[in-house]
Formats: structure tokens, sequence, C-alpha cells
């Protein structure tokens, strides 16, 4: 029988081929009891927390991320605020600025108004000053002028007194209110 | 080499279909080179035509040395080199763990853990969940490596050796210990054991034997459907075992048999060159795709049977 077989290759051989080896069994079974173990006691805890560490990690991240996306957020709210305070801020003051400054135009131009008044004023003083200082100058030089004339014409020395009588009479018969109009219409 | 005439490039053709008529021409003017050099008739290997060599050789465990009562062979082999690569490429990354990801392989170690803290989270309930993912993260790591070592070419074969430089080297092989039925059926055993376990601590002996029956069936079909359930619920641990085991087990024989086997066992090396790129693509396929996915399967149907033990139909 297993001479015969032996012409057939392959079913010659065929027990060990299907027969399972018990020594391969038992080895198996330790190798793999060793790997499990030291895979299950030191490898695999290990795989595990650096996965669960990068996922606590990326957890962080993404969290951080959010965070500082909302501050942002908060900080560009606030900057606007501000600036539209500022532009409030900057649209008063000009326009106070403004104001003050028509203001001021305002008075200014008021005071040099009276400032001219006032000026136009002495000017008139002065004038009408000078023109009765002229007026009573002329008067005295006419008096005198008159002494002189009318003693020529009298040939008579008249008393001082007499003199300023009659100068006097003279003078008050003479209008010089005319004059005095002319002087003040100047 | 004849074929290259075939790959005498066009003008304004892309690099990819330069590389590809290249590839093209070498692999049909190697097909020629072959049937001019060692004609059609059939060439058998002593070893071949007498039955000495077998194919399935390849999965064969022989014992190189004994320590007491312990076996040592290229199954435990594959075994230590599984559970040093998972301890230590995990102990690696999870020790230099950064905030920010530093390199691909910290990526790669964290997409895993989170797949697989989903696949328990989305199975379980919290207590569950937390008490049972290491062992579905373990089995997923753990069947990856040994399937993923599985596609290295390694000087293992303790029957052909061949000589560089006066040394006397195994020759190379791919082998993984996923292709001996052991290795699944034991973690699949487990699985099974730690499913009954939760089932009747959470339901109870008899509580847990009435949660295996869907609801609402009553009456005389009550006792065929009780011995369905029982009959599928021991399904569950064969086909655990014999999914990864037939998947692991037939893709190292395609690659074998496609990459050159085919062609030594009927004597002709044209075969061997005219299936090579389908060898190539197949193990391309089983070492890119196969390999995370029956390790995928495999931790999450252990997600879900421990889901269910628990929770009522």
């Amino acid at each position: 029988m297993h001479a015969a077989a032996s012409h057939l290759p392959i079913a010659s051989s065929g027990s060990f081929l299907i027969t399972p080896n018990v020594g391969i069994m038992i080895w198996t079974l330790v190798v793999f009891a060793i790997s499990l173990f030291i895979l299950r006691k030191s490898v695999f805890p290990r795989i595990g927390a650096a996965l669960d560490a990068r996922q606590h990690t990326i957890e962080e991240t993404i969290d951080a991320a959010e965070r500082a996306r909302k501050e942002a957020d908060q900080l560009l709210a606030d900057y606007r605020e501000r600036l539209q305070e500022a532009r409030q801020q900057a649209e008063e003051i000009l326009a106070r600025a403004q104001k003050t400054a028509q203001a001021y135009e305002h008075r200014a131009r008021d005071e040099a108004e009276s400032k001219h008044q006032e000026a136009l004023e002495k000017t008139r003083r002065d004038i009408e000053a000078e023109t009765r200082r002229a007026i009573a100058e002329i008067r005295r030089e006419v008096a005198d002028l008159t002494v002189a004339a009318t003693e020529k014409l009298m040939r008579k020395t008249l008393s001082e007194e007499d003199q300023r009588r009659l100068v006097q009479e003279a003078l008050d018969e003479l209008d010089f209110d005319a004059l005095s109009v002319a002087g003040e219409g100047h | 080499m004849p074929g290259g005439s075939a790959a005498a490039p066009k003008k304004g053709m892309s690099n990819g279909k330069k590389i590809l008529y290249s590839v093209l021409g070498v692999w049909i003017g190697g097909i020629v080179v072959f049937v001019i050099l060692f004609g059609i008739t059939a060439h058998k290997a002593p070893s071949v035509a007498s039955g000495v060599f077998s194919p399935t050789d390849e999965f064969r465990l022989d014992t190189w040395f004994k320590v007491g009562p312990i076996d040592f062979n290229k199954g435990v082999l594959y075994l230590l080199m599984a559970v040093g690569i998972t301890l230590g490429v995990m102990t690696y990354v999870s020790k230099r763990l950064q905030q920010r990801p530093t390199g691909r392989l910290q990526v790669a170690v964290e997409w895993f853990y989170d797949l697989t803290r989903g696949m328990a989270t989305e199975n379980m309930d919290d207590t569950m969940a937390r008490k049972y993912f290491p062992l579905i993260a373990t089995l997923f790591v753990f069947i990856l490596v040994s399937n993923l070592i599985g596609y290295i070419p390694l000087p293992i074969d303790s029957a052909e050796k061949f000589t560089l430089f006066g040394a006397h080297i195994p020759s190379f092989q791919i082998f993984a210990t996923d292709t001996n039925v052991a290795f699944p059926l034991i973690l699949a055993l487990c699985v099974f054991t730690l499913t009954t376990y939760e089932g009747v601590k959470h339901h109870g002996p008899i509580g847990y034997l009435k949660s295996l029956m869907p609801g609402g069936v009553t009456g005389p079909i009550v006792p065929l459907i009780f011995g369905i359930e029982i009959l599928s619920n021991f399904l569950r641990l064969v086909s655990l075992t014999v999914r990864l085991w037939a998947n692991l087990l037939a893709g190292h024989l395609l690659i074998a048999f496609m990459g050159g086997e085919l062609g030594v066992l009927v004597g002709q090396p044209v075969v061997s060159w005219f299936l090579l790129p389908i060898g190539v693509a197949i193990f391309l396929f089983e070492a890119v795709l196969i390999a995370a996915l029956q390790a995928f399967i495999f931790a999450i149907l252990t997600a879900i049977y421990l889901g269910s033990a628990v929770s009522s139909h």
C-alpha cells in the first residue's frame, strides 16, 4: 500500500498535510500567549495612551482656537466701538471749535467797531475843543484888533475899562454862532 | 534573445508600455528558446520519475533537533520569527510614538490599533471590548506577521541543499506556519473556548444553549433547529480554522506550482517558463492581499463571535 502510494507524489504525503502537528499546536499556544501577554501589558496601553494624549491635545487646541477667536471678535467689537466714540468726539470737538471761532470772530468784530466808534467820538470831541479854543482866540484877537483900530479912529485913548466895555458890546453884537456851527460841521 | 525584436520600442511609447512590451517579448522569446533547447518531449528528473520528489515536501515538518521532549522544526522557527518580529516592531514603535507622527511605521501601527479597537467596540459592549481588545489585536498582528514572513524565501529546506563557494546551504523555500493546520486550529480553539466561556458566564449553561436558538421557533421543529444550531456553532471552529489554513496552503501550493514546480513534475522546462508570470501574479496577490485579508477576517470574526455569545438572538 505504502509502496504503491509512493508512486503518486501528492497522495503519498497527504497525511502530514491535513494532520495537525501537536508540537506546533503547543508551540503556537505558548508563543501566542507570550505575544498577547507582552502586547497587553506594555505595548497596547502605551499606544492607547499616546493616541488619547493626542486626542486630548487636539481637543485642547480646538478649544484654545475657539477661545482665541472669541477674544479676537470681542477685541474687534471693542475697537470698533471705541473708534465710533472717537469719531463722535472728534466731530464734537470740531463743532465746538467752529462755534468758538465764530464767537471769537463776532466779539473781535464788535470790539473793533466799538473802538472805531470811540476813536471817532474822541476825534469829534477834540475837534470841538479845538474849535472852541480857536473861537476864543479869535475873539481875543478881534478884541485887540478892534481896540487898536478904534484908538486910531478916535485918537483918543479910552480907559481900559471903557475899551473893554465897548469891545464887549461890539462882540456881543457880532454873530459867532454861525462860525461855531461851521466848526462843528467839520 | 530572439524576443528582442518584439521589444523594439516604437517612437512615442510611454515608459510603462516599453517595459510591458519588453517583458512580454522576453517571455515569448524564452518559450521559443526552451522549445528549441529541450524540444517538447518530457525530461523527467530521476527523483520525480521514481516518486522520491514530492511537491508537498515543502510543508513537511522534519525535526531538526530535540531538547528533551521539545521538537524544533521549521514551523517552530517561523513561530519564533513571527513572535520576534511582532514584539520587536510593536515595542519599538510604541516606545517612539510622537505627538506628530514621524514615520509611516507609526501611522501604520496607529491605524492598526484604531482598526482593531473598532472591531472590538463595534461588536461588543464596553466591558467586553476592553477585555478582549488585546486578544483581537494580537490575533490580527500575529497572524499578519506569520502570513507575511511566509512569502520571504529563506534557506530552510532540510531535504535539499546547494553548494555555494564550498558551503552546503539549505535550499531556499517559502513556508508559513499557517500552512500547517495546527496553527489556525489552536487559535480557533482558543476563540471557541472563550466564546463558549463568555456565553455560559453571561446566560448560564442552560441559558447559553437556549441563546443559540433563533427566536420564534416553536413546535416539533425545535429539536431539528437546535441540532443545526449546535452544529453551526461547532462549524464556526472548523470554518475559522480551515479558512486561514486552506487559503495559506493553497496560496503556497499555487505559487510553488506556477513558479516552476509543475514544469519539474511534467519534465518540461518550457512549462515552468510559460507559467512563471502567473506564479509572480499569484505571489503578489497572496502577499499583498490574502495575507492581510485573512488576518483581518480571523480577527473580526473573533470579535463577532465573542460579541454574539453574550447577546441574545
